[in-house]
């Protein structure tokens, strides 16, 4: 069900919590009691008051599906610091939570680009940062061993069995 | 002792001082380092742990079972590895059935998680393991009257019942180990907080770095001490943008903590190569060095 955007009347999905419990492996965020503890150490709400770990459990728990995991969505603005899992009396975890509402957001691809261009990146060089000439002349420079990464065969054949899941 | 470094990419490919400062402190405790050529990227608690659970913790098992095959724990340089790392390593030793599926995939490239290792950042093995005793005996010219602004970042302590590394709200490993080199570490106002480098908003970043900056700033410490190299990036590099973007300039050098103890311990600025750095005001140079001599004497 979407959103009735004209008339500001938002519709609770349940449906929703099947696909998040899935990718989260559990329902442990229906324990939220909306407490706010998540909210006042959020390093992003400090400097983006749109974010809130709290409002973003709520949503996940009404099903609110355009909001979260829509294209430009604010979950992408977490910057993964873990003071809300440190915090969270009920051990929700809004940091998983939100990871897993990223997840979903990957299967609808609304996800911005650059995630999947780090993945691709490991991928084809087994490594997110790229090996640079630069890098390998400070390396030199520092005496360094040359720099290996022997991996190739093997992360291809667990890219493709993952395709085959 | 001995134990399989883990450089991760971030360090090996974009900041090999600080991979030459702590192969030199580990070569002056006494620790053998076997190096795994095998190893891919963790890989990345942020990106790739958002794309697909599933395949990062695929990957992070085979770097695990890589070191399990040496029977040497790991130790990490990097906070993302860490994170990455002892994550993995935790839930897949804690639940058999995600270990199960793991395996599954493992076993089409002949190998297998079997949980018989420890993932440790390099901290910890100064503290736990080489012991405070053995690492004071190591310095040989203190940094005296070097202030160091420290910084923990996130993935050092949190999630804390998976780090298990300190107390999350009010850690000492870092203060600890930097009193050791001699230098006179400032716990500032915002020495907690967080880099803000995952953030997908640019300016977000760039706002949670300006008030670390500010912080460190009011605290007049020389620089700022971490061990993290996306903390190092968001810092330094980073500095500049954020000067750009509060109109201010506040020439704060960043130093990665092993480049610091690799100093105390005898090394050269150039063997610590700290002319890569893109913030260093001169007189925190010729600081660095005086204090290196006089303590010599």
């Amino acid at each position: 069900m979407k959103d009735k955007k004209s008339t500001n009347m938002k519709t609770i999905d349940y449906s929703f919590r099947e696909r998040l419990n899935k990718v989260l492996g559990g329902f442990g965020h229906n324990y939220c009691y909306q407490c706010g503890a998540c909210v006042a150490d959020c390093p992003t709400h400090r400097h983006l008051d749109e974010f809130n770990p709290r409002t973003i459990i709520l949503k996940a728990l009404f099903g609110f599906e355009d909001e979260l995991i829509g294209s430009d969505s604010i979950i992408w603005n977490c910057t993964n610091c873990y003071n809300c899992h440190e915090r969270c009396p009920q051990e929700v975890s809004p940091i998983e939570v939100i990871i897993a509402l990223k997840n979903l957001s990957i299967e609808k691809e609304t996800n911005p680009p650059v995630v999947l261009n780090i993945v691709d990146r490991v991928k084809k060089t087994g490594s997110t940062v790229s090996l640079t000439e630069l890098a390998q002349k400070r390396r030199a420079e520092l005496d360094l061993p040359s720099y290996k990464m022997d991996c190739i065969d093997e992360l291809e054949k667990l890219f493709k069995l993952r395709e085959m899941l | 002792m001995k134990v399989i470094p883990f450089w991760g990419c971030m360090i090996a490919l974009k900041y090999p001082q600080m991979e030459k400062a702590v192969r030199y402190s580990m070569d002056k405790l006494g620790v053998e380092l076997v190096d795994e050529p095998r190893f891919s990227c963790c890989p990345d608690p942020i990106y790739f742990k958002a794309a697909d659970k599933l395949t990062w913790l695929t990957l992070a098992a085979r770097n695990i079972a890589l070191a399990e095959e040496h029977e040497l724990d790991i130790i990490t340089m990097c906070s993302g590895c860490t994170s990455t790392l002892c994550e993995a390593n935790y839930h897949l030793k804690k639940d058999p059935e995600l270990r199960e599926k793991v395996n599954k995939s493992l076993k089409a490239i002949g190998r297998e998680f079997r949980g018989t290792i420890n993932v440790r950042h390099v901290v910890t093995l100064l503290r736990d393991d080489i012991g405070m005793e053995k690492l004071k005996h190591s310095i040989e010219r203190p940094l005296k009257d070097v202030k160091v602004a420290i910084h923990y970042g996130c993935h050092l302590l949190k999630p804390s019942e998976i780090m298990r590394v300190d107390d999350p709200v009010i850690p000492k490993i870092l203060q600890e180990i930097i009193e050791i080199t001699g230098a006179t570490p400032i716990n500032h106002k915002e020495y907690l907080l967080c880099c803000g480098k995952a953030c997908q908003d640019h300016e977000l970043m760039l706002n949670m770095s300006a008030d670390v900056f500010e912080s460190i700033h009011a605290s007049k410490a020389d620089c700022l001490g971490l061990i993290c190299p996306t903390c190092f990036d968001s810092f330094d590099l980073g500095q500049i943008r954020v000067a750009r973007k509060v109109n201010k300039e506040y020439n704060l050098p960043v130093i990665y903590y092993f480049q610091m103890l690799a100093l105390a311990q005898g090394a050269s600025l150039e063997e610590v190569g700290i002319k890569y750095h893109k913030i260093l005001p001169r007189e925190f140079v010729m600081k660095l060095q005086r204090s290196g001599e006089l303590a010599a004497v």
